[in-house]
């Protein structure tokens, strides 16, 4: 791709989790989920991201690298070929089959080492822009983007709405709970985004199809380079010791009628009788 | 077991003495201190209002900046406050800013932390035992931190604001921190809207979804929430993609978590993500014209039809069966 402005081509690198949908997680006879039956997809955020990513690619032309680290079973070759459709050129998947990586602490070491053993291998001189979901759709720790930035030292904006390039630097418009703000930062810098800041494609068939040509790298991550994995063993850790589902306990009546006003009166009824609406 | 030394975190004053609550009860059999840490200039008055609420201690770290510092100069002021109590435990406010600033400073410390716990104890080992939300908030993950320092981060609103005490016995200790230039420059800031009302408190709710199709539209609802002295409250893409509502009314897993007596859902399709923030709702009502929407099956009453029709049709008999 060619750039068209004043912007050196971007070098992305879109950081993407595979979760177990949790929309169509259910829970199993004892509560716990059900993981083997849900069937996976992209994270809802990091779609945005890569979404984000690809509007700058758009206007600067550059390159978008992905890549994930998979714990545990490699999720179906079809939700990983998404991506590609999508628009990312190369997926780096960093399969870790004993979940050494199992908590955000080990997820983002081993993100930033993948960092910089993609940008060797793919002769990339720097990452101009590393872009991550703000939460993922599974965990929803929130913390892998600005620990991704703190392992590569990256100025972090977290919670981005609005990405632009100009002259090497990225002006990013953010919401925090108090304020909204214009941000100034030069590159190299990372970013997380939320459903806020697009509305993520789908790809055509077409994509669909092209996906399957683009390639797929793996890398164990025991051969990851630059990954202390003995480091990892003895930091502190952060253990997981049950995942349950409360019941959910509603009535779950459906108040019938001939028209709005009849239904309206028997819900307004119920609801006199159980005390919730006083007149 | 020792004393427990417990650090505690936020940018906002009132989630600020939430957490000095939190942190008392994790104290040990051998008890515990809990040091509030401000940061910025003119934050000696945030610091005194934890000494007369019970804090052990308040570090007031001064950067020389006339403002508060973006995340990295708090992760650097908070490494400055971790260097002199050398704490066994670390709560963080989970604001969007809290959430950001805890992760930059976990990693730097090379050790985990746990997000958004809404439960917290001691295990009989001493470490720190939380319950969190995953799964977009269908399921609880109970997860115990190892090492130390242990880190939390803990919504705003989780906890009551510790009491006013008799006597204030810590001391305010002030420590220089000199920051780099921030690499991240503020080019405009426009404060966000807040809400008068606090949604956490609302014993009713009208919670609007992408049902209501133009802003003008809410007054609708509005109209339906004062009627039953209740407020307003939204879903995401009503809280954000748009801002047709303050952020502070989001409910759901990104939001606020709330607990009203009574929760009609207009229009809301009834994702995992809002559910769990209004799971804890005494009765849930739903209106919503598509019968498969999964809102139904949390809901104790259903009316499967359209808003702009339901609504005003309830109004309606709520006024005729008042005034009878
Ligand atoms: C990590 C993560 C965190 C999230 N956090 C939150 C959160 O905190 N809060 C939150 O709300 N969401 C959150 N979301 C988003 C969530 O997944 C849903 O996308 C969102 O709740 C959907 O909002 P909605 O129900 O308003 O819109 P939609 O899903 O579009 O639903 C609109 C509904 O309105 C109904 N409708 C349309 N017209 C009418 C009419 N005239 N009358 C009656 N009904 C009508 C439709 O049948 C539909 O069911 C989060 C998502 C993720 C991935």
């Amino acid at each position: 791709m060619t750039g068209t402005s004043d912007t050196r081509p971007p070098n992305i690198l879109v950081c993407v989790k595979f979760v177990p949908d949790p929309n169509q997680l259910q829970a199993d006879a004892s509560g716990h989920p059900d993981l083997a039956r849900a069937p996976f997809r992209i994270s809802t955020f990091d779609e945005n991201a890569i979404e984000a990513a690809l509007q700058l690619s758009t206007r600067h032309g550059g390159h978008i690298f992905g890549v994930s680290v998979t714990s545990g079973q490699v999720p179906p070759r079809d939700v990983l070929l998404r991506t590609l459709a999508m628009g990312v050129e190369v997926l780096y998947l960093i399969k870790d089959e004993a979940r050494l990586a199992a908590d955000p602490y080990r997820v983002a070491a081993v993100l930033a080492a993948a960092a910089r053993a993609i940008q060797s291998a793919e002769n990339i001189p720097s990452w101009d822009l590393v872009i991550a979901g703000e939460a993922s759709a599974d965990q929803f720790n929130a913390q892998i983007g600005p620990r991704v930035a703190m392992a590569l030292d990256l100025p972090a904006i977290a919670y981005a709405t609005k990405l632009e390039l100009q002259h090497g630097r990225l002006i990013a418009n953010r919401a925090t709970d108090e304020r909204s703000e214009t941000l100034e930062v030069d590159l190299p810098a990372l970013v997380t985004v939320g459903t806020e800041i697009n509305q993520a494609r789908m790809p055509t068939v077409l994509q669909v199809m092209g996906a399957a040509r683009k390639p797929i790298r793996e890398i164990v991550i025991e051969e990851l380079p630059g990954i202390d994995l003995d480091a990892l063993e003895r930091r502190p850790s952060l253990r997981t010791i049950d995942i349950s589902a409360p019941p959910s306990a509603r009535k779950r009546i459906v108040i019938e009628g001939q028209d709005a006003a009849e239904m309206a009166s028997h819900l307004l009824s119920r609801l006199g009788t159980d005390g919730e609406v006083k007149f | 077991m020792n004393i427990q030394e417990i650090l505690i975190f936020s940018e906002n004053p009132d989630t600020l003495v939430e957490l000095l609550t939190a942190g008392r009860t994790l104290f040990g059999p051998a008890g515990g201190r809990v040091t509030a840490v401000t940061i910025g200039p003119t934050t000696t008055e945030v610091a005194r209002d934890c000494l007369v609420r019970g804090a052990d201690q308040a570090l007031v770290i001064q950067t020389g900046a006339a403002s508060l510092p973006a995340e990295n100069g708090l992760v650097l002021g908070l490494l400055e406050a971790i260097r002199a109590t050398d704490p066994d435990t670390i709560l963080i406010g989970a604001t969007r800013t809290g959430t950001d600033v805890v992760a930059q400073l976990a990693q730097a410390l090379e050790v985990p932390c746990a997000s958004n716990c809404m439960k917290l104890r001691r295990d009989e080992d001493g470490n720190l035992e939380i319950e969190r939300r995953v799964y977009g908030g269908r399921f609880t993950a109970t997860q115990v931190l190892m090492g130390r320092p242990q880190i939390a981060s803990i919504p705003p609103n989780r906890f009551p604001k510790a009491d006013l005490v008799q006597e204030a016995h810590g001391s305010i200790k002030e420590v220089v921190v000199e920051l780099p230039p921030p690499r991240i420059r503020v080019k405009a800031t426009l404060p966000r809207v807040r809400s008068a009302v606090d949604v956490t408190k609302a014993e009713v709710i009208v919670a609007a979804g992408r049902g209501v199709k133009k802003v003008e539209d809410l007054s609708l609802l509005d109209t339906l929430a004062s009627a039953l002295g209740g407020v307003l409250a939204g879903t995401r893409p009503l809280t954000g993609d748009v801002d047709w509502l303050p952020i502070d009314r989001r409910v759901g897993l990104s939001g606020q978590t709330v607990k009203p007596n009574l929760y009609i859902a207009c229009g809301i399709s009834g994702q995992i993500e809002h559910i769990v923030g209004m799971k804890g709702a005494r009765t849930v009502v739903a209106i919503n014209n598509d019968p498969k929407a999964p809102i139904h099956a949390e809901a104790d009453y259903s009316i499967i039809g359209d808003l702009y029709e339901i609504v005003p049709a309830f109004l309606d008999a709520y006024e005729r069966t008042k005034r009878t």
